[in-house]
């Protein structure tokens, strides 16, 4: 039975070479990645996304993404908008430094004990916007420490194509979204269009004044995928 | 011909999903500040793709080592558009190889074998900057 | 053989299983040709395991059975003994993996083959395998349960 991946943000961070804020930022998201939020996130791997990676960039596309950089060059927050979608929180850790009174913080290659609290305390601001974006209830304690982590490297959500309203629309998850629930016994009745449209929310933003539009393209596609199974 | 001799380029892929990743940038710290500091200079890889005009200009007409952590070759990829004169490549992943046994771990923290993983690369690329220098063109 | 590639998503890993395979426990890859079986990591398994850094199959003309070490790999965080998904002789390996190990990761079904081996008895090893749709449950499992450890 195909399993839909549960919605998860993404957290691109820049490289960071240049200034020690750039390895807080790692830092930071690696934490969120493996310590605070290790269920509801993945990160995506800036030098990748640069290099063309197709799977970076998708996943940007059908994931709401939190880019977090050093600096105000903001590299991964415009590459992200470059290349994919715009990011839906941008971070700029050295705002977060003034707001820590200016305090050193190291080197790019070490952070000292201030960099170090500079990092958890992003960390910190990271997964508040995590839970913001997935509509969770702030949680001041981690949630677990999961020990296989990943990027996005070798994920990607398949779409399909609905026509709405004669425009052919992308859907995130649609393949996956009616084989399970044909799987589950949906047919085509007056609950259908409901049942896809939360479905396709889940992972497609659908505008409010377009919802009949979604709804009547959705039950239409997915009639004919019935039809081409049966 | 010129006075102050032009400092090679370092762009590291410091790819955040895997060890290989951490290790080459460490590496690119390693080769900069302990190995080669007069003659090598980090080149952020980000900023480089993203069009930084100072990231450009340290790269346009002179040499570069990208230093990547796997066959992705994110770095040196990034660095075939930049407009440098040479691209000398070299991946953590082939140093690996040559060093069996390593088992790195770890992103934000190497463990041991990543540290001395990123040690050999560093190593092999220290070679690299003195061959170019043997050449001539460089600091 | 059929095109068709079977998707398991688990958490945000995606791993593919070609219809046309067969695929031992182990997660080990079989297309038979003939009375030869062509074998090789599943997606699940070099995705599971990470970048191979050695991959070295028996040499040709070692003889196995069922289960019995058939290659080493080396990834970069683990050591792997290869179990044979069938019986028989190893006639050909793989010799772009000795410079370019990374091909069973990029491509694990095509390019990233390990071994070739004679088979005397073609129906009683297919026998001993499940096909991608029987096997994507038992991947599901193991998949998750790593995600969780």
């Amino acid at each position: 039975m195909p399993d839909l991946p549960r919605k998860k943000v993404g957290l691109i961070s820049c490289s960071g070479e240049e200034l020690p804020e750039g390895t807080v930022t790692r830092r930071a998201v690696r934490k969120v990645l493996e310590t605070l939020r290790p269920d509801d996130t993945v990160t995506l791997c800036l030098p990748l996304f640069l290099a063309g990676g197709e799977g970076e960039r998708s996943f940007a596309r059908y994931y709401p993404t939190i880019a977090v950089d050093g600096c105000d060059k903001r590299c991964a927050a415009r590459a992200t908008e470059k290349y994919s979608a715009r990011p839906v929180a941008s971070i700029v850790v050295s705002d977060a430094a003034e707001a820590a009174n200016g305090q050193e913080i190291g080197t790019a290659r070490h952070l000292n004990e201030a960099g170090m609290r500079l990092a958890d305390s992003v960390a910190g601001l990271i997964a508040e916007e995590t839970d913001r974006l997935l509509k969770k209830p702030g949680r001041k304690t981690p949630v677990s420490s999961a020990n296989v982590v990943g990027c996005s490297c070798n994920s990607s959500l398949p779409s399909g194509t609905v026509r709405i309203k004669g425009r052919a629309t992308r859907v995130s998850g649609l393949p996956l979204i009616f084989a399970q629930l044909r799987e589950q016994g949906l047919g085509l009745d007056e609950k259908t269009g409901t049942v896809l449209l939360e479905a396709v929310k889940i992972y497609s933003e659908v505008p409010d004044n377009r919802v009949q539009d979604w709804t009547e393209a959705l039950v239409k596609e997915y009639a004919q995928f019935l039809k081409e199974k049966n | 011909m010129s006075g102050t001799k032009r400092k090679i380029s370092v762009v590291p892929c410091s790819g955040i999903g895997k060890s290989l990743g951490a290790a080459a940038r460490e590496a690119a710290f390693i080769l900069a500040e302990d190995l080669r500091p007069d003659k090598t200079k980090i080149v952020p890889l980000s900023l480089l793709v993203m069009g930084d005009e100072q990231a450009k200009r340290e790269v346009a007409g002179g040499e570069a080592v990208a230093i990547d952590g796997c066959k992705l070759e994110c770095a040196a990829k990034g660095l075939a558009c930049s407009g440098a004169a040479r691209v000398h490549k070299i991946a953590v992943f082939d140093v690996i190889r040559r060093h069996r046994g390593l088992k790195p771990e770890g992103v934000c923290d190497l463990n041991e074998d990543g540290l001395k993983l990123a040690r050999a690369t560093a190593d092999e690329a220290a070679k690299i900057v003195d061959g170019v220098n043997a050449e001539g063109g460089h600091a | 053989m059929s095109d068709e590639v079977l998707q398991l998503s688990v958490d945000k890993f995606l791993f593919r299983f070609p219809v046309g395979l067969y695929y031992s426990e182990a997660g080990i890859w079989v297309r038979f040709e003939g009375n030869r079986a062509r074998i090789g990591l599943s997606d699940f398994t070099q995705q599971r395991n990470g970048d191979v850094a050695f991959a070295e199959p028996k040499e040709v003309g070692t003889s196995v059975v069922l289960g019995e070490e058939v290659a080493v790999v080396e990834t970069i965080k683990v050591n792997l003994s290869i179990p044979s998904p069938v019986a028989g002789q190893v006639v050909e390996v793989n010799g772009d993996l000795l410079n370019s190990p990374e091909l069973v990761n990029q491509d694990p079904y095509g390019k990233g083959w390990l071994g070739v081996l004679e088979v005397g008895d073609v129906e009683a090893a297919r026998g001993a395998l499940k096909t991608a749709a029987d096997h994507i449950g038992l991947a599901k499992v193991q998949a998750e349960a790593e995600i969780l450890r």
